[in-house]
């Protein structure tokens, strides 16, 4: 990539000869540096599971947290740069709220979903700006129907019944193809979901990382809450026994 | 302007089963002469959702414009049918917000696939409220009584557009400002009917 | 004024010498809302109606409006003004959900949310036109409070708005007031019916279908709408005008 986009990576108003757009494609790398972020689709849910590394054991824990709500039916995950991530959050908080006060409703997720990613694209115009160095993911709620979206830095983005984003997306993105999502409950999927953090996570890059996990399902009555406690514990206990069955495997290897 | 003074004209809507049911009188006055004797004020929001306006004439159809606009945008970008309850809270946005400069009483009635029929009044200071049927403008003082009396939750599609046209033209017959004809709309999810009742067949009643 | 500047103005009425008001009148409107403290939380009592001048035009309106998991929110007065705080403090709510600290904004901050609304308002000459109890439980400790139209706030153990401050006020001083932390939750139920009765018999804007709210530690109960039992039977032998 570095020595490829030879004058037409200087600004992300300009394509290269071959039709792309370097900076677009420099942010993706920005995203793809920072901890693995994953959403499960199940039938009655979305989960959403990051692994927000942290970098000296000073960082309080649970502080400067990577998911975040964005309505009572709709949340965010992330992976890429916080600030810009927050800039997102915040556009998407004050297009959720502009509808709920118009309309007296939740906004539906692929509306809320269809601003955003206009936003995100906004900054792919023009010289002057950079593209956001973000990916998120949406999770929500349209009455009983999970939706699940992941936009790219691009501003393009599409439906997914499973995502991943940041280090480790690639195998993040194939333990979750294991799965059998359409008879997966929610429960079980975020046990999968920490299961899968906990196996992607390098530990001989990142020494420390908190897990963090939040959904929104039938269980949660609808609203995008973090994972209650008790089941956060069930599922971080079977990720890491699940793990350290994986070793045990690999020793008999 | 006296404040409690509603539109000269009687509006109605009823739920039923799987629709709902709005008439309206035809009459538009200037004092008391007849400037319109057969008004449309049943107005067409989108395909399944319609209004009825009292108060100012000018007022209403300014609004109604308004709502159309915003409700069509809604209905593209959500790419489905708008639900009644979002038209409606467009309706009492509007109304609430310039209270002060609009007179204005207004029923939105009609169906989505979330919720089925519905009926929102949103009366003259801008509050909204949902209802199994809704009356509103002059006219519709003369006739609570009997609304009350009739209305029964879980009538058919015919009883309903018999007792609008019952209702309405008692109302036309007591309410100087109500008067005309009687324009009604039956709406369901797969259908749009419209009803005329010219000024000369009106259901019987007792006249003195 | 010139003409300019009366054409720029919004949300106003301009009146014919150059003056503007934007203070109007309550159009739909509720009556009385009763609360008071008790034993193991707060109790608190409205009718279901939005009368409109003399007419009881809507009659299946909740007025005792939940915010949050531990708050009631009862109003009296415009029906739209009090839609309209419903809404915004659903904002406030939403602001709070996402914070996602898994906290939830306590009724005192609720009731000085609200008394600063209430009271800038009222400083701009276009008030809310409301009268509101606002009752919860935080940390254990109940509340109970009022705060009106011109940004007026208090605390008692008994509060009532519109007539039910002249009618209910002096039987909740007398039964509940003085043994407010000792009443049991069907003492205060019963007080508060009997009041919501005197209502019905002495307030000509009050119905007879009315719901009651509880605040307790186990959370927000509100009652199905029902109808109080009336007697009339010593009207039947009251002959002429006492002459």
């Amino acid at each position: 990539m570095t020595s490829i986009g030879t004058g037409y990576d200087l600004a992300v108003s300009t394509y290269s000869p071959d039709g792309r757009l370097f900076q677009v494609e420099y942010a993706e790398k920005a995203v793809d540096n920072s901890g693995t972020a994953i959403a499960i689709r199940t039938k009655d849910g979305v989960i959403i599971a990051v692994e927000k590394i942290v970098s000296t054991v000073l960082e309080i824990p649970g502080s400067s947290r990577r998911i975040f709500p964005i309505d009572h039916h709709i949340g965010f995950g992330s992976s890429g740069w916080v600030p810009d991530i927050k800039r997102l959050i915040g556009i998407a908080r004050d297009e959720a709220w502009e509808h709920r006060k118009s309309y007296q409703m939740p906004i539906p997720p692929k509306m809320l979903a269809d601003r955003v990613a206009l936003y995100i694209q906004a900054y792919t115009l023009y010289s002057s700006l950079r593209p956001f160095g973000a990916s998120p993911m949406m999770a929500g709620m349209h009455g009983d129907e999970p939706y699940l979206y992941l936009f790219e830095t691009s501003g393009a983005y599409y439906g997914y019944w499973g995502c991943a984003t940041g280090k480790a997306k690639q195998l993040a993105k194939t333990e979750i193809e294991k799965l059998d999502l359409s008879n997966l409950s929610t429960r079980d999927a975020v046990k999968e979901a920490a299961r899968i953090i906990h196996t992607v996570h390098d530990d001989s890059k990142d020494r420390l990382f908190e897990l963090e996990m939040s959904w929104v399902c039938k269980e949660s009555e609808g609203k995008f809450t973090r994972v209650p406690q008790d089941l956060y514990n069930e599922a971080v206990e079977y990720a890491k026994h699940s793990n350290n069955d994986d070793m045990d495997d690999d020793e008999e290897l | 302007m006296s404040a409690l003074k509603p539109g000269e004209t009687t509006i109605m809507a009823v739920k039923f089963d799987n629709g709902v049911v709005v008439g309206a009188d035809s009459r538009t006055t200037t004092g008391s002469y007849i400037a319109n004797r057969v008004t449309d004020k049943i107005t067409q929001i989108h395909d399944r959702i319609f209004c009825c306006r009292s108060g100012s004439a000018a007022d209403t159809q300014a609004i109604a414009d308004i709502v159309q606009l915003h409700t069509q945008m809604f209905a593209v970008q959500s790419e489905e049918l708008p639900p009644v309850k979002a038209v409606a809270s467009i309706f009492q946005g509007l109304c609430y917000q310039n209270k002060n400069q609009l007179s204005a009483g207004i029923i939105v009635a009609g169906v989505d696939n979330v919720n089925g029929p519905s009926v929102y009044n949103i009366p003259l200071g801008g509050s909204i409220h949902e209802e199994d049927f809704a009356i509103g403008g002059s006219g519709s003082s003369y006739i609570y009584g009997y609304c009350d009396k009739v209305f029964k939750a879980g009538m058919s599609k015919d009883d309903c557009v018999e007792f609008v046209k019952n209702a309405v033209s008692l109302a036309m017959t007591r309410d100087g400002s109500s008067g005309g004809v009687i324009r009604m709309a039956v709406i369901t999810k797969d259908n749009v009917e419209r009803i005329f009742v010219p000024g000369n067949k009106m259901p019987e009643q007792y006249l003195g | 004024m010139n003409s300019t500047e009366i054409l720029n103005l919004k949300n106003q009425d301009v009146t014919e010498n150059g003056t503007y008001k934007h203070t109007l009148q309550p159009i739909v409107t509720g009556t009385s809302v009763l609360g008071l403290k008790y034993k193991d939380g707060i109790m608190l009592a409205a009718d279901c109606i939005a009368s409109y001048g003399s007419l009881a035009r809507f009659r299946n309106v909740q007025r005792l409006h939940p915010v949050g998991k531990a708050t009631i929110l009862a109003g009296s007065g415009d029906m739209s003004d009090f839609q309209h705080v419903q809404n915004l403090l659903e904002g406030v709510m939403l602001q709070e959900h996402c914070f996602d600290d898994e906290q939830e904004i306590g009724t005192k901050s609720i009731y000085k949310i609200l008394s600063n609304v209430m009271y800038s308002r009222r400083t701009k000459v276009d008030p809310l036109w409301n009268k509101f109890i606002v009752a919860g439980i935080e940390n254990g400790e109940s509340f109970l409070g009022y705060v009106d139209l011109y940004g007026t706030t208090y605390q008692s153990p008994v509060i009532a708005t519109g007539f039910g401050s002249h009618i209910a006020i002096p039987i909740l001083r007398k039964y509940a007031e003085p043994r407010a932390s000792d009443l049991t939750e069907a003492e205060a139920s019963e007080i508060l019916d009997n009041c919501m009765r005197v209502l019905y018999y002495r307030d000509a804007r009050s119905f007879n279908k009315i719901q009651k709210a509880k605040v307790t530690s186990a959370g927000i109960e509100i009652t199905e709408p029902y109808s109080l039992s009336t007697n009339w039977d010593f009207a039947e032998s009251i002959r002429g005008y006492g002459a």
